[in-house]
């Protein structure tokens, strides 16, 4: 072999050309190149080539690897200078364009901010507790939210790995009065002494280890505090907190809105038998634990099932016809236990564990999604502009290539052209996010102020997702544009859109889809609650007019019922334990014969004048009667209970133990007592007498939680003879009602801001898209200039040729639609799964979306196509 | 006595600068050192050593022409500058001077009939 022909490896030289500053660089490779020469005339081809790497490699040293000084060449910021310059020009020249570029893109953006505002706020949930990842909620067995009193005690006694427990109550609204200002406060929680030691809160006054020790003491969060005692402090000093004379033993912090559950003011328990003691089968607590650090949570919830047994065994057994526990355990589908949530996951992935935080994963879902339809919609309308427009750049493409410029640097000018861009919007995004945050509020259920959309992280996020659209967006026109064979280029034989076209068109059928898959999600939702609302209940909930906390009027009930029953308009009235629509209890019933059968049944206890409050039809048997004195332990069922009983119903015994025995004297008709999205379920309805009071049980349970009155007409003027009621019997309780039907239709609240969200971004996709479609189609008609006018010279009609055009954008539509209908169908379909009573997705509702955007693209561009249709072609020809 | 910030290897490659004079580059300066210590070396820390010599003031450097061996790269030249001199002379006086008030050591070798008797 030829001496000449021996190279040294090529990854070396590159390697060593890449890292070594310029200024070492030539003296250091001719040096291993005077080597490498050297050692091949001692014939040493091989190892010259091997020693030729290992020179190079010795030489990554410090000294000679290149600085910043060595990258930024001042040559490189001039040519930066100058391409901003250029594209700042283009940008002013070409007016329109920029400005339904920077427009679209701007309301993107402006809808991502939020949306990443709002996703990023929803992940922030409870992590601001010292050791969040340490805390968990005890679910009872699987899923259910609420344990025993006992629960937490007796494990902490056995688990060395728990560190410490807390157990709320809450959240529930409880009256205030301090001197002479009365008021109901809602987002109050019961809780244990260690509170503080569970989770984090700051205090401001007071000692955390004594303050919720005592019974009848409280803790203010620092707005109640300032509510009731203004500028002096609230520590130590006496409220009548539910009527009790109780303290306040401490002032805290008010606490962050990212947490699951959001308090006011916390108060002790009292030092009675059923939470110091407690039992392990009424089921009223949140029971929390913290592990100790590095505990595994898989290894103690392994110990629960034998720790349940252990425990709560035998009174497990009490309640059932079993003789062991092992027969039980063989019976039952499931291992009775404990689990544990983490408290962090509580907010989003177990709403039904989360006090009244309302949060879901399937929003961040959905907001996601959204989200990423809008920005691709607004960067789909840049990269459409931006080629179409290529033909008008492409000469200074070819200019620029004739003089030198390499195909780098034309894409790096293009990626700087949509960086600006991108920039412009930026800005004009924050101003449009800053405007729409109230409404944004709204359709998130959140409450975000200004200073959160200015936040440095959020801004941080904006500046990200910017380049990232700058770049997403800037890099195929770049590609594209920096592609062009100069001489063809300045020869103008390049033209508009002849290569790319079919992308283009695909990118607006791509936004038609987009759009069309909103608007049949907005129809399916809206026809879906539409539905709902107009769904025969099974009751009237209309003109019922229900307090909320009728607890008050213990032992004056009655009274009260004859002060307003004088009023005229009043129809009738009754009271329950709970309200509909409202939470239902569910009690465990079995019945009491041979072969009996349990279930959990819909519990509610109401008075006899219920059934006619409400509206509800009997079936079978009779309502209460107040005259039968052992109506006491009587009960009515529903239909579904019925259905589930088997056989004539009427006299049939239920039991909960203890020797109890309660006959079924009558049978209603279904009716809904809370949204359609949950099925009726067999339900059980005890007796309360006139007082309110439940015969059956300890005399002073007092049942009355809720006074449902049916009005006749005139709103006003009962809810003022009630309330001056009210006033008389309950002076130191807030007057607290609601309508039923209201109630009813808040159940919906969710669905309904789904359905706005929808409306909205529906709204949003199509603007956006829209204005991309104008613009597009301007351009468009503009270079079919002459073609036009040709057809015009040779008989065509402004009909035919405005046809034409939209015959074009229609077809694009088509297209759109058939991506958009079969994605709609399903994806609405999976959603409808939730409702137990659900509409039909008709054809109707799938083919009108469609329809509509076409119409909106009819419009969009036959303006535009008339327009040009009908000009004098003299216009266009003339000049050839 | 003031004292010269210089290194084992650097003092070496100082004094085969200076013995090489006007031919003095990076690889001249390696075989040098190779064929008169019988060190093997690598080129970078020759590179290394001259650069910081240059920096310390005991070097100087310019650029000499190209040659066909290097395909038509140049090489740089080193020379000692009188500071360089200067430090090397120092060294070498301080060196002789400590080496000179050495006495005569006895290391406990008993050189006596008994030891060397078969020599």
């Amino acid at each position: 072999m030829d001496r000449q022909d021996i190279q040294p490896p090529k990854w070396a030289l590159r390697l060593l050309r890449w890292y070594c500053k310029p200024r070492a660089l030539e003296i250091i490779e001719g040096d291993i190149f005077e080597l490498f020469e050297k050692r091949i005339a001692q014939g040493e081809a091989k190892m010259a080539r091997r020693k030729f790497g290992w020179d190079v490699l010795r030489f990554f040293r410090l000294r000679y690897i290149k600085g910043i000084n060595d990258i930024n060449s001042l040559n490189n910021i001039a040519m930066f200078k100058n391409y901003f310059k250029i594209s700042l020009r283009s940008l002013y020249r070409h007016k329109f364009y920029s400005f339904i570029n920077i427009a679209g893109l701007s309301l993107g953006l402006a809808a991502c901010l939020l949306i990443v505002l709002y996703i990023s706020n929803e992940l922030s949930y409870d992590k601001f507790h010292n050791d969040s990842d340490r805390i968990y909620r005890f679910a009872n067995g699987q899923s259910g939210n609420w344990t025993p009193a006992r629960l937490g005690i007796q494990a902490k006694m056995d688990f060395p790995e728990i560190e410490e427990i807390v157990r709320l109550s809450g959240p529930s609204s409880s009256t205030f009065k301090v001197g002479d200002m009365v008021f109901r406060e809602p987002n109050g929680f019961a809780a244990d002494s260690t509170f503080h030691k569970v989770f984090t809160i700051d205090f401001i006054e007071g000692n955390p280890d004594d303050a919720l020790t005592e019974p009848n003491s409280i803790v203010l969060t620092k707005s109640l505090a300032e509510k009731y005692f203004g500028g002096s402090s609230a520590f130590g000093e006496f409220i009548q907190f539910n009527g009790r004379t109780t303290k306040v033993t401490g002032v805290i912090a008010d606490p962050p809105k990212n947490t699951h559950f959001y308090y006011k003011y916390i108060n002790a328990y009292p030092h009675d038998t059923w939470v110091t003691i407690g039992n392990w089968t009424a089921n009223n607590f949140w029971t929390y634990a913290k592990l100790v650090s590095g505990a595994s949570r898989e290894a103690l919830e392994e110990k629960f099932p034998e720790f349940k047994r252990k425990y709560a065994g035998d009174e497990m057994l009490k309640y059932s016809d079993y003789d062991n526990y092992d027969e039980m355990l063989a019976n039952m589908s499931y291992v009775p236990t404990f689990s544990l949530k983490k408290m962090t996951d509580l907010h989003l992935y177990y709403p039904s564990f989360a006090l009244g935080s309302n949060g879901d994963i399937n929003n961040i879902y959905i907001f996601s999604g959204v989200g990423v339809f809008i920005l691709l919609i607004a960067c789909i309308n840049f990269m459409n502009l931006s080629t179409a427009r290529s033909a008008a750049r492409s000469k200074e493409v070819g200019m620029r290539k004739v003089l030198g410029s390499l195909r780098k640097q034309l894409i790096s000018q293009f990626l700087v052209e949509s960086t600006i861009i991108s920039v412009f919007a930026m800005i004009l995004s924050l101003g449009i996010a800053a405007l729409a945050l109230d409404g944004f509020n709204g359709l998130a259920n959140r409450d975000f102020i200004l200073n959160d959309l200015l936040a440095p992280g959020t801004l941080l996020n904006l500046l990200v997702l910017v380049l990232i659209v700058g770049f997403l967006a800037g890099s195929y026109p770049a590609f594209y544009l920096s592609a062009f064979k100069p001489i063809k280029a300045l020869k103008g034989e390049i033209k508009a859109g002849a290569g790319n076209a079919f992308l283009r068109k695909g990118l607006v059928a791509f936004q038609f889809a987009i759009s069309i898959f909103l608007i049949i999600s907005t129809t399916v939702v809206f026809t879906q609650l539409r539905f709902m609302s107009s769904q025969k209940l099974g009751l009237n909930a209309e003109q019922v007019l229900s307090i909320s906390n009728s607890g008050a009027l213990e032992g004056k009930l009655t009274a009260f019922k004859n002060t307003i029953a004088r009023n005229p308009n009043v129809v009738s009235i009754s009271h329950s334990d709970r309200y509909l629509s409202g939470r239902m209890n569910t009690w465990g019933y079995q019945t009491l014969e041979e072969n009996s059968k349990n279930l959990s049944f819909v519990h509610l206890i109401a008075s006899s004048d219920f059934f006619n409050t409400m509206d509800i039809d009997l079936v079978d048997g009779r309502y209460f009667n107040d005259e039968f004195a052992t109506d006491s332990a009587a009960i009515i069922i529903n239909e579904k209970a019925a259905e589930w009983l088997g056989g004539n119903p009427l006299g049939r015994l239920f039991t909960r133990g203890d020797g109890e025995r309660l006959p079924v004297v009558g049978v209603v008709k279904d009716f809904h007592y809370s949204s359609l999205k949950s099925d009726i379920r067999p339900m059980i309805i005890r007796y309360q007498n006139k007082e309110g009071y439940v015969p059956q049980y300890e005399e002073d349970w007092f049942a009355a939680g809720f006074v449902s009155i049916k009005v006749n007409g005139n709103y006003q003027e009962v809810v003022a003879a009630v309330e001056s009621a009210w006033n008389q019997f309950a002076p130191d309780e807030p007057f607290n009602y609601f309508f039923l039907d209201d109630s009813f239709d808040r159940l919906y609240d969710d669905e309904r801001r789904f359905g706005r969200m929808f409306t909205v971004s529906s709204g949003l996709a199509i603007a956006i898209a829209c204005l991309g479609l104008f613009a597009l189609a301007a351009f468009t008609l503009e270079r079919r200039f002459k073609e036009i006018a040709v057809r015009k010279v040779l008989g065509a009609s402004v009909r035919n040729l405005t046809m034409l055009i939209i015959g074009d954008f229609t077809k694009l539509v088509l297209i759109g639609s058939i991506v958009a209908i079969p994605a709609g169908y399903f994806v609405m379909k999976e959603w409808l799964n939730e409702f137990a009573y659900q509409i039909n997705v008709g054809v109707f509702v799938l083919v009108v979306p469609a329809i509509l955007v076409a119409i909106i693209a009819w419009i969009t561009v036959g303006y535009q196509s008339a327009k040009t249709a009908l000009g004098n072609p003299v216009n266009a020809l003339r000049s050839e | 006595m003031h004292r010269v910030n210089l290194g084992e290897f650097e003092e070496l490659v100082l004094l085969v600068v200076a013995i090489l004079h006007d031919n003095a580059y990076g690889i001249s300066v390696m075989e040098e050192i190779e064929s008169q210590t019988g060190r093997k070396i690598n080129i970078s820390a020759v590179h290394s050593a001259l650069d910081r010599l240059e920096t310390k003031g005991f070097l100087k450097s310019h650029i000499g022409g190209a040659t066909k061996e290097r395909g038509g790269r140049r090489k740089r030249f080193f020379n000692i500058t009188m500071a360089g001199k200067g430090a090397l002379d120092f060294i070498h006086s301080q060196r002789n001077n400590l080496y000179n008030q050495i006495g005569p050591i006895d290391f406990g070798v008993n050189y006596g009939p008994t030891g060397y008797s078969t020599a």
